[in-house]
């Protein structure tokens, strides 16, 4: 990518301006590895400690992977040196959001929606985003999900990240990366669903 | 056939692609005869792109960060004092 090599060649001569455009970019992306990883209280460390072997180590970037890839796996490195035993058995764990999930309930023994998904007042994200009750509401719902569930939602959808780099990342199988990314999905549109409904968080 | 509940819990795969082609041919036959699937699927695909378009809360010390880069990286440029203590 031109562009990233335009920003690495600016990196490596020290440019300030550069450091700012890398952190701001990347910041939220290796935020919610390190979350995913060692959970919210120590995230921001990790962050920090990253950034600063990212600092140390440009010299050795070598353009094999993007930059974005390397970045990743740098703080990933980073905080499972930090986590070491503590590994969370909590895979898999069943957390939904506040308004819940489309479970079992929402449906008839045959099968078909006993309570179908109502209609939204609008299709555009901007419209509803319009909202600062809303955006609250999300908030409130993502805070309320599992870490990695948060952190693999916020890796496919704000980093665009695939499937296999994610789950290489964490260190989870495709199957759990599947199963985190679908119910926390389901709970964000419970949550916009709740809110379309009843106007209130 | 495949029932509503059953395209709710292949919706995220449908999102991503991961569907095989026996699920996507079952799915899309469903799609086409269900209007509350339909709307589950589309306001699904949105509360995605509201995900996306949410914007950042946290702010995180952004000048601190950098600060401390820019001593890591003066550090690293500073010739060799052969200082083997570390």
């Amino acid at each position: 990518m031109p562009n990233e090599q335009d920003l690495i060649q600016r990196l490596l001569k020290g440019e300030q301006a550069a450091y700012r455009e890398l952190v701001q970019q990347y910041q939220g992306a290796m935020r919610a590895v390190a979350i995913a990883i060692v959970g919210t209280a120590s995230a921001d460390e990790v962050v920090q400690d990253s950034w600063l072997a990212v600092v140390r180590n440009l010299n050795g970037f070598a353009g094999r992977a993007s930059l974005k890839t390397w970045l990743l796996t740098i703080t990933a490195n980073t905080a499972k040196s930090r986590l070491r035993k503590q590994r969370r058995e909590v895979l898999l764990d069943d957390i939904t959001g506040p308004h819940g999930t489309i479970d079992d309930a929402r449906f008839a023994a045959d099968g078909h929606w006993a309570q179908a998904p109502s209609l939204w007042h609008t299709d555009s994200p901007e419209a509803l985003l319009n909202e600062q009750a809303l955006r609250d509401c999300l908030e409130h719902t993502l805070a309320t999900l599992s870490e990695l569930q948060r952190s693999v939602l916020m890796l496919r959808e704000r980093q665009a990240l695939e499937l296999p780099d994610i789950c290489n990342l964490l260190d989870i199988s495709h199957s759990n990366v599947r199963v985190l990314l679908h119910r926390a999905r389901l709970s964000v549109f419970a949550t916009l669903e709740h809110f379309e409904e009843t106007g209130e968080c | 056939m495949l029932k509503c509940k059953d395209l709710v819990a292949l919706s995220s795969d449908l999102l991503d692609g991961e569907l095989t082609l026996k699920q996507r041919i079952a799915v899309r036959m469903h799609l086409a005869m269900c209007v509350h699937c339909r709307r589950f699927i589309r306001q699904l695909r949105v509360s995605q792109r509201v995900i996306r378009q949410l914007p950042d809360q946290q702010a995180p010390e952004l000048e601190t960060l950098l600060r401390a880069m820019q001593a890591q990286q003066q550090r690293a440029s500073e010739p060799d004092q052969g200082d083997s203590s570390k």
